[in-house]
């Protein structure tokens, strides 16, 4: 690389540095005009009080007060967000729930022992395409909520649900109750939206949960009966969320919409797991069927594995929501008890 | 010695938090005269304000997009120059922000002697 002749050509080499971090919009130059003037005006003044021409090397002195081209640029430039300081919260709920309880749990229950199955001779391996696919998976999925969220962001989405709000609506102070906040809701009703999109591409792109073993492995009879219901319960739990953000004075909602979803959940995995209970027999493939083309021994383990890992998933949620919804229930009739006209508490005043 | 980096750190915003407003009203002080950027900096550092460029243009930028500042590109010692001065807009929001500055100064030195 060459270095500069003369102490103009240095000027010229540090805005054209500045200028590769600038956004190009049409304030650029302008941005670069007056910062080289400003730059020039230093260099004469100091010429005019030293009374000659400068060296290189002070002019170099100049320019490293001023800052390296990137920082420079970077205070120079417009302040943007990918996401903003609004929209975050969510972002790093929904990311982290796609990514530590989806895709995690599917390469744990679903890939994971599919390509294990299938590598079994090989299972050092087979943990490693697993953990190659679960890397490139989390990257994916990273990358589109990413995306999704930068593209919201430039939207005036935000601007106007910010301005929409009253705050006549808001719910009555209540004492010693846990409140559910309205960002909670609204990462509540954006991870639904996010799991009914997946639910409803799942038929069309069973690579979705199946990941590389979706090419002999088709969803099993059992789901062509509960699908609907599934998709409804996710449907539910979207309208749940508008329902508690768009009237936030309903103070008994939360619980009980919440108490309903996991009933109907209960109901849809009792009925499930009844169903499986009668599909036993010699080929017991209820929720994950092998292809047509692929029924070596192998594809019937792997079918197996898969198959044996949901029930127990199912039989685990099955019994934490068990356990939930007589709890939830006997929360939201002790809510109500409390809750009732008369009986609210007043807002707390908070004395330092 | 965590401590005393965090300390260092919590003064260093609160100091700039601080000068954050002060500036904006000294700049635009300072621009009831026309002036270009350098010069402007220049009038600030002589009074000691020291700004550098990173702070002062994109402060003039936000300044004139709020319609305080009015500029102008014009040639000067052979070099263009882009000047500035207030708008009349920006005439009336620093008397507003001066007397709010008198306001805020004169309690402040009320309290201060109180301690």
């Amino acid at each position: 690389m060459s270095t500069p002749k003369n102490p103009s050509e240095i000027i010229d080499r540090y805005l054209q540095a500045v200028r590769f971090w600038l956004p190009k919009t049409q304030r650029q130059e302008d941005v670069l005009a007056e910062l080289g003037d400003d730059l020039r005006s230093q260099m004469e003044e100091k010429e005019t009080e030293l009374a000659r021409p400068l060296t290189k090397e002070e002019v170099s002195e100049i320019l490293k007060r001023c800052g390296m081209p990137m920082i420079v640029a970077g205070r120079l430039a417009p302040k943007r967000y990918l996401i903003g300081p609004s929209l975050f919260p969510i972002y790093a709920f929904v990311l982290k729930m796609v990514l530590l309880w989806i895709i995690v749990p599917v390469f744990i229950f679903i890939i994971g022992p599919a390509t294990l199955a299938t590598h079994s001779r090989d299972v050092g391996t087979a943990i490693a395409m697993t953990l190659g696919n679960l890397w490139s998976a989390l990257f994916i999925a990273a990358g589109t909520i990413t995306l999704v969220f930068a593209v919201l962001e430039r939207s005036a989405a935000m601007t106007k649900a910010e301005c929409k709000w009253d705050p006549y609506k808001l719910p009555p102070v209540r004492k010693n109750e846990r409140k559910i906040s309205a960002v909670q809701t609204v990462c509540e009703l954006t991870f639904n939206f996010f799991a009914l999109i997946w639910l409803l591409l799942l038929p069309q792109n069973p690579y979705l949960i199946f990941g590389p073993a979706a090419g002999y492995l088709k969803p099993g009879p059992i789901w062509h009966t509960f699908y609907i219901p599934i998709v409804a319960v996710a449907a539910y739990a979207i309208l749940r969320c508008m329902i508690a953000l768009a009237q936030p004075q309903w103070t008994w909602f939360p619980a009980l919409g919440s108490l309903l979803q996991n009933a109907f959940t209960l109901i849809i995995l009792k009925f499930m797991l009844a169903a499986v209970s009668h599909s036993s027999g010699t080929a017991w493939h209820p929720f994950v069927v092998i292809d047509q083309a692929a029924t070596s021994a192998q594809s019937l383990k792997v079918s197996a594995i898969v198959n044996a890992s949901i029930l127990l998933g199912m039989a685990g949620t099955w019994i934490g929501l068990c356990i939930a919804v007589p709890i939830q229930t006997w929360q939201f009739m002790r809510r109500l008890r409390n809750g009732a006209p008369g009986k609210e508490q007043p807002a707390a005043l908070h004395v330092l | 010695m965590a401590n005393s980096t965090a300390s260092v750190e919590v003064f260093e915003n609160l100091r700039l938090e601080l000068r954050r407003g002060c500036l904006t009203l000294a700049v635009l002080t300072q621009l009831r005269t026309e002036r270009y950027g350098y010069t402007l900096r220049k009038a600030l550092a002589d009074e000691g304000l020291e700004i550098d460029e990173g702070t002062l243009y994109p402060l003039l930028r936000r300044l004139e997009s709020q319609g305080l500042l009015v500029s102008q590109w014009r040639e000067e010692e052979k070099r263009n120059k882009r000047f500035y001065k207030l708008s009349p807009a920006g005439k009336e929001t620093l008397k507003q922000l001066l007397a709010e500055w008198e306001r805020i100064n004169t309690s402040l030195t009320r309290i201060l002697q109180e301690v």
